[in-house]
């Protein structure tokens, strides 16, 4: 998986570390929400929304309107179904009833529109549904007369079926555009979840554990050269030891050979000691 | 006396119907009719009367093509008897033609009020109704030629003439003309059956004066129920009522004052027939066309009666009626088939049984 995602080119500092854990957080609450939101697409359960209220919102009024959408569509299909066999079926006793062919008159007679469809906005978090309303036009009864002679009622029936059917189709094509769109949005959410899962997160995960062996191999080198470093310290304290050890003999054997000369002595003991304090105070500098 | 010379001139023709009518569908046909389970079922049960029109049908046809090709029959088998029919047997024949003609011109005249092209409507005219002169009426570029083509070219010109003028056609909603001339049309041919020395005192006017006259009232009583609820007023109405029939006078000026199916029923009831019809029919009149399986509506009694009238022709001999009996079986013959496949090929058998057979 290292291998697949890689990882972001980051200086491997504590301040970057502490950026992509934070990122890192911010991935998982993000799947764990978007986890929840695919359980919700199975079954709508109520969330505790704490974080990113705005985007499980959405995430879920969009499942549950696009499980509400592909219920409704299924029974309008179904009810398409029945109403068009029955609009069918009256268009046929309309023929039994005129004994002719009354289309080309019925077409020529039919000036206004009685059955209209109006078009309206729809917001549903952010995404715009189309939805269509059908109404009829009170009034509008252009080939009212047609069938006069016979069939008239029958042509009527025919014609308000018709319009029921025309109806179903409408609320069809309104159900299937929303349809459609929460469609292309919910694949668009769906990307990014994947995204998050299989990208961010590993990538994040494997920047943070470059950082942190970078990390660790400079607290190691760290460790290596401070031991180092108090190891000849000591050994310098030590040769300085002997070395004030071997004087403190020399002298002692100069004042026992040569008494007179002991009121000299301790002074230059004492220079020296200064001497030892001042070079070791350099050697921290140094360090 | 009078069949003494009649089969000199229409003896042929009357052979050649009652052949016909032979081979119109029977009850037992019909129920093997509603066996069936396809289209092509279908036609292979219609064989017997119909095979050479049905032969050159596509599998599973459709059910206006199946109905096409036996209309088809029966303008051939129409146009052979007008072929062969002469002296007033021709003329009957002739008037019988005319309503099929107000149909097409009524056609041309929606065409050509909506600037239409005219040659395409041609093909959608009904072939009975067509006349040599027909295809004339297509040069007309605006309603008053239309109006003066239709006068100097049509057997058609009475109709219009008294009634309409060329400003009707413009105003007036295509319905109301169509009415009109066919309101003319029975009174014209109820005056020829009742006039003319061949027909008048003959079977021909026995039988044929009962049924226009039957025609007549149909009319009016459907006129005026499907008027309801439109803008058409009651003294336009009641001049597209027939002045023959049993309900005129007093009937129609009943139905002209009617404002609701009720009102229909009482301007029925002094013709123990129609009223049998309004007491009939269940549900009431919104019902109308049969909205149960069993239920008859209306419109159904009304076809029940004139092919029980049209079979009844049948019964006398030395007239041409029988051409107009045979005309209307075969007609509805055509419908109960259509019917019949249209169930069929919906699905919807329950209703099957919707049609009318009097053999």
């Amino acid at each position: 998986m290292s291998g697949a995602v890689g990882r972001e080119a980051v200086f491997p500092t504590r301040q970057s570390l502490g950026l992509m854990k934070n990122k890192l957080k911010g991935a998982e609450i993000g799947h764990s929400l978007l986890k929840r939101k695919s359980e919700a697409l199975t079954k709508y359960v109520s969330i505790p929304i704490t974080i990113s209220r705005y985007i499980l919102t959405f995430h879920l009024l969009a499942n549950r309107r696009f499980r509400e959408i592909t219920r409704r569509i299924d029974e309008a299909k179904q009810k398409m179904g029945r109403v068009m066999q029955i609009a069918a079926f009256s268009l046929a006793e309309v023929s039994y009833a005129v004994g002719g062919d009354i289309g080309y008159q019925i077409q020529e007679s039919a000036k206004q529109a009685r059955f209209r469809v109006r078009a309206k906005q729809e917001n549903v978090s952010g995404v715009l549904l189309p939805s269509f309303e059908s109404y009829l036009q009170e009034g509008v009864n252009d080939f009212g007369l047609t069938g006069l002679g016979k069939g008239g009622q029958q042509i009527q029936r025919c014609r308000e079926t018709y319009a029921r059917a025309v109806e179903t189709l409408v609320e069809l094509a309104s159900l299937q555009t929303a349809f459609l769109i929460l469609d292309e949005v919910i694949k668009v959410v769906n990307r990014r979840v994947n995204a998050i899962e299989h990208v961010i997160i590993p990538r994040t995960e494997n920047t943070i554990k470059y950082i942190n062996s970078e990390l660790d191999e400079l607290d190691r080198e760290e460790f290596y050269r401070l031991k180092k470093v108090s190891g000849k310290k000591k050994r310098d304290v030590a040769a300085a030891d002997a070395e004030i050890l071997a004087a403190r003999q020399r002298a002692a054997e100069e004042q026992a050979a040569n008494p007179e000369a002991a009121a000299k002595t301790p002074s230059t003991k004492e220079e020296e000691s200064t001497d030892v304090l001042g070079e070791n105070e350099d050697n921290d500098v140094i360090f | 006396m009078e069949g003494l010379f009649f089969n000199v001139n229409g003896g042929y023709v009357e052979g050649i119907v009652r052949g016909y009518r032979n081979s119109l569908l029977s009850g037992q046909n019909y129920s093997n009719l509603t066996q069936c389970e396809t289209i092509d079922d279908v036609k292979l049960q219609l064989a017997p009367s119909y095979g050479d029109f049905l032969a050159s049908l596509p599998p599973n046809p459709s059910t206006s093509d199946l109905a096409g090709r036996m209309m088809d029959k029966l303008v051939s088998e129409f146009k052979y008897l007008t072929a062969q029919a002469t002296g007033s047997s021709a003329e009957f024949l002739e008037y019988m033609k005319y309503g099929y003609m107000i149909d097409n011109v009524a056609l041309l005249i929606t065409g050509t009020l909506h600037g239409r092209e005219l040659k395409p409507l041609l093909e959608r005219c009904h072939p009975l109704g067509w006349f040599e002169t027909l295809p004339a009426l297509i040069s007309a570029t605006n309603i008053e030629e239309l109006y003066n083509i239709v006068l100097i070219e049509t057997p058609l010109a009475a109709y219009f003439k008294d009634s309409l003028s060329h400003q009707d056609l413009d105003e007036l909603n295509i319905e109301i003309v169509r009415n009109t001339l066919y309101k003319n049309y029975l009174e014209d041919f109820y005056n020829f059956i009742t006039t003319h020395p061949d027909f008048r005192g003959s079977p021909t006017q026995d039988v044929m004066a009962e049924i226009l006259q039957f025609e007549a009232d149909r009319r009016s009583i459907n006129i005026t129920l499907n008027s309801f609820g439109t803008d058409l007023s009651k003294s336009e109405r009641a001049n597209l009522y027939p002045q023959i029939g049993k309900l005129y006078p007093e009937g129609n000026y009943m139905l002209g004052k009617a404002e609701d199916p009720e009102g229909v029923a009482l301007a029925c009831s002094a013709v123990a027939d129609y009223k049998a019809f309004f007491d009939n029919v269940q549900g009431g009149l919104g019902g109308m066309g049969g909205g149960s399986p069993d239920g008859k509506s209306l419109e159904d009694l009304f076809y029940q009666k004139e092919m029980e009238l049209s079979k009844l022709i049948f019964t006398r001999q030395f007239t041409p009626a029988v051409v107009y009996g045979w005309m209307k079986l075969k007609e509805q013959e055509i419908r109960n088939v259509t019917w019949i496949s249209e169930c069929i090929a919906q699905n919807q058998k329950e209703r099957i049984g919707n049609f009318i057979s009097v053999f």
